[in-house]
């Protein structure tokens, strides 16, 4: 019988997400990271991650909920949500994920800031693809990069997301190239360029 | 590797993994503890550069937490993590040593502006500890003795290695001389007429090393006033000695790595490539075999760096060398403090001879410094050597090595009335090493 290996990026939106947005993100983690990639809605929402207390939603439930969900083909999971997250321990977070794992996920809902029609701002899919990139990143075993311009860079704020690149720093890259070898090794390849 | 160590104590433990994600996604080593009492356990093993300390908790309160840590390490920056009905309780915390505070929820930027100025502070402070130990060993300890067959291999391997120009791996427990068969590696090359460039690897967080190697053109960072030269560039004809190679960032082992391999760089900001013709000798007590296989280290580097390589002996292994070096600093250290003491009795010397060193000859060093200052007469007696308490000056042939070494530790602990830091300084060894020694050997307070 023929070994299926994980290979593909799934993208998720988890709520409404617009179809022009999905498809250019997808585009960038295609381009970021080379493997495959599909959307694919894998699960239904997050109201069991909300907490009313905080009338906000804990992102680290939901990535093992999207962790759980995933087909045998996912290699990483990317979840895009438009609610506001937060880790108990911070005020919020534009998105997050698993370090070395499969699962990120991002919020559209502060990257919408100072943009008066996001749908239609090139700015706006901008930040989506960079935090996008960013969150898969760390599911690549990729930390936070001090070069400002890499893709890595921990933004404190959102002007600093539009400030840096869509690309990784010859650091990252290395150290990303690093992870795919290790990947390619169990026989998970990513597309041929 | 080279990450910056945080411990984060806090009894919740959703607080506890979420900020321990949000931080090793930031590149720190991060440790959890879920109270007080399991906090004070983990710094028994592990040196923590910072730690996050919540106020309330189950049983030992962060307060009383606090002043435990701060007597063990004075220098760990700890930051309370509290809710707003505790802010008091926290001011009351800096009063007693505490870095700074944090209100829960934090703001991810708050957080993240805070760990980075304690990374600075710190850096400031070991680069400052660094260049002055460095300056005692270039005084104090500038040459490398030795009798032994173990020290007669390695000045053989010295002569041997000196004249090619081959990288250099040198391994070894700290206080070993490392440092001094870097130099005497240098001395016999054909290098020897141009510079020794010492780095120390460990003593600085990412950001400055990389300044400190590569160096920098005005206007590169906003500290930058006037173009500097860096080390690699400092090392140009000469010899680049990277102490404690094990401790660098694994972007600072990419950068090396294309260093070695095209001997071409840039200062930061700049855009002329700058090529320096230097020979590297690296050292480290680590094991790196280890961190390859943890992934803490470069596997490409490590051969780079492991053309040869060989291993200091401790100073237990050469037990014969003891006369030697102690007659050495005796002279050295009389001399310096113009005092009349020119022999070490021989109680004193058996004493010596029994005792494990595990701060090899650093320690010795520091042993008979402290001797030179406190005897009375011409001769060196057991009494002023400071590791041995009187009560265990018995027979020398009663008592194993281990048992010297036990009552050495609890001695020092006994006279700084138990301050770790102080302690592992005098014996030469790193907290986590005499933790590890106290556990062991089952040292007590009261004993």
């Amino acid at each position: 019988m023929r070994q299926f290996l994980p290979n593909t990026i799934i993208i998720s939106p988890i709520g409404e997400i617009e179809d022009d947005i999905l498809k250019a993100i997808e585009k960038g983690v295609k381009d970021a990271f080379g493997y495959p990639t599909e959307i694919t809605p894998l699960i239904e929402n997050v109201d069991f991650a909300y907490d009313a207390h905080r009338d906000q939603y804990h992102s680290t439930p939901i990535l093992e909920r999207l962790s759980d969900t995933a087909p045998a083909h996912c290699l990483k999971i990317l979840g895009i949500v438009d609610v506001d997250l937060f880790i108990p321990i911070l005020t919020h977070v534009y998105g997050e994920a698993q370090l070395g794992g499969k699962a990120s996920i991002i919020s559209t809902y502060r990257l919408k800031k100072g943009i008066l029609e996001p749908f239609r701002s090139e700015k706006y899919v901008c930040r989506l693809r960079k935090e996008a990139a960013h969150e898969l990143g760390h599911t690549f075993n990729l930390k936070h990069c001090r070069e400002q311009s890499c893709i890595m860079h921990y933004c404190r704020r959102i002007e600093d997301v539009d400030h840096k690149s869509e690309r990784f720093c010859r650091y990252c890259k290395i150290l990303l190239n690093d992870e795919i070898k290790r990947l390619r090794a169990k026989g998970i390849k990513p597309l041929p360029t | 590797m080279s990450g910056t160590k945080i411990l984060i104590v806090d009894d919740e433990l959703i607080m506890r993994e979420s900020l321990a994600g949000w931080l090793e996604r930031d590149g720190h080593d991060v440790f959890t503890a879920a109270s007080g009492e399991e906090a004070l356990e983990k710094i028994k093993e592990t040196h923590f550069d910072i730690i996050l300390l919540d106020i309330r908790m189950e049983g030992m309160s962060g307060i009383e937490a606090l002043k435990h840590i701060k007597e063990d390490d004075p220098e760990v920056a700890i930051v309370m993590i509290t809710a707003y009905g505790s802010i008091s309780t926290a001011i009351e915390a800096m009063k007693g040593g505490a870095y700074d505070y944090l209100l829960k929820p934090f703001d991810p930027e708050e957080l993240g502006i805070l760990i980075e100025k304690i990374i600075k502070d710190q850096a400031r402070q070991r680069e400052n500890l660094f260049l002055r130990e460095q300056y005692k060993d270039r005084i104090r300890f500038e040459s490398l003795l030795g009798q032994s067959k173990a020290m007669q291999e390695i000045f053989d391997l010295i002569e041997d290695i000196g004249p090619t120009d081959s990288t250099v791996l040198i391994l070894g427990e700290t206080g070993t001389g490392k440092g001094l068969a870097a130099k005497a590696i240098h001395t016999y090359s054909p290098r020897s007429q141009g510079p020794f460039v010492v780095v120390n690897c460990g003593a600085f967080p990412e950001n400055l090393l990389e300044s400190e190697l590569f160096g920098y053109q005005k206007g590169a960072f906003t500290d930058a006033k006037k173009t500097k030269k860096g080390r690699l560039e400092l090392a140009h004809g000469g010899t680049l000695f990277l102490d404690e190679i094990g401790e660098i960032s694994m972007r600072m082992q990419i950068d090396l790595l294309r260093i070695l391999e095209d001997r071409v760089f840039y200062r930061l900001g700049g855009t002329q490539p700058i090529e320096a013709d230097f020979r590297v000798i690296a050292a480290t007590n680590k094991n790196l075999d280890d961190a390859i296989k943890s992934g803490a280290f470069r596997e490409d580097l490590y051969y780079r760096l492991n053309v040869i390589s060989f291993t200091m002996p401790p100073l237990r292994q050469r037990k014969e060398d003891i006369p030697l070096l102690a007659e050495h600093f005796l002279r050295r250290f009389a001399q310096e403090t113009n005092k009349h003491i020119d022999q070490i009795s021989r109680e004193a010397m058996d004493e010596m001879m029994l005792y494990d060193w595990p701060g090899n000859v650093r320690e010795l060093q520091n042993a008979i410094e402290r001797a030179v200052v406190i005897a009375k007469g011409r001769k060196i007696m057991p009494e002023d050597l400071p590791i041995f308490r009187q009560e265990h000056r018995t027979p020398p042939k009663s008592k194993s090595l281990k048992e010297v070494e036990k009552h050495h530790i609890a001695e020092i602990l006994r006279e700084t009335n138990w301050n770790i830091s102080r302690s592992a300084k005098i014996l030469g060894i790193d907290r986590a090493t005499l933790y590890n020694k106290i556990k062991r050997y089952q040292i007590e307070k009261s004993s």
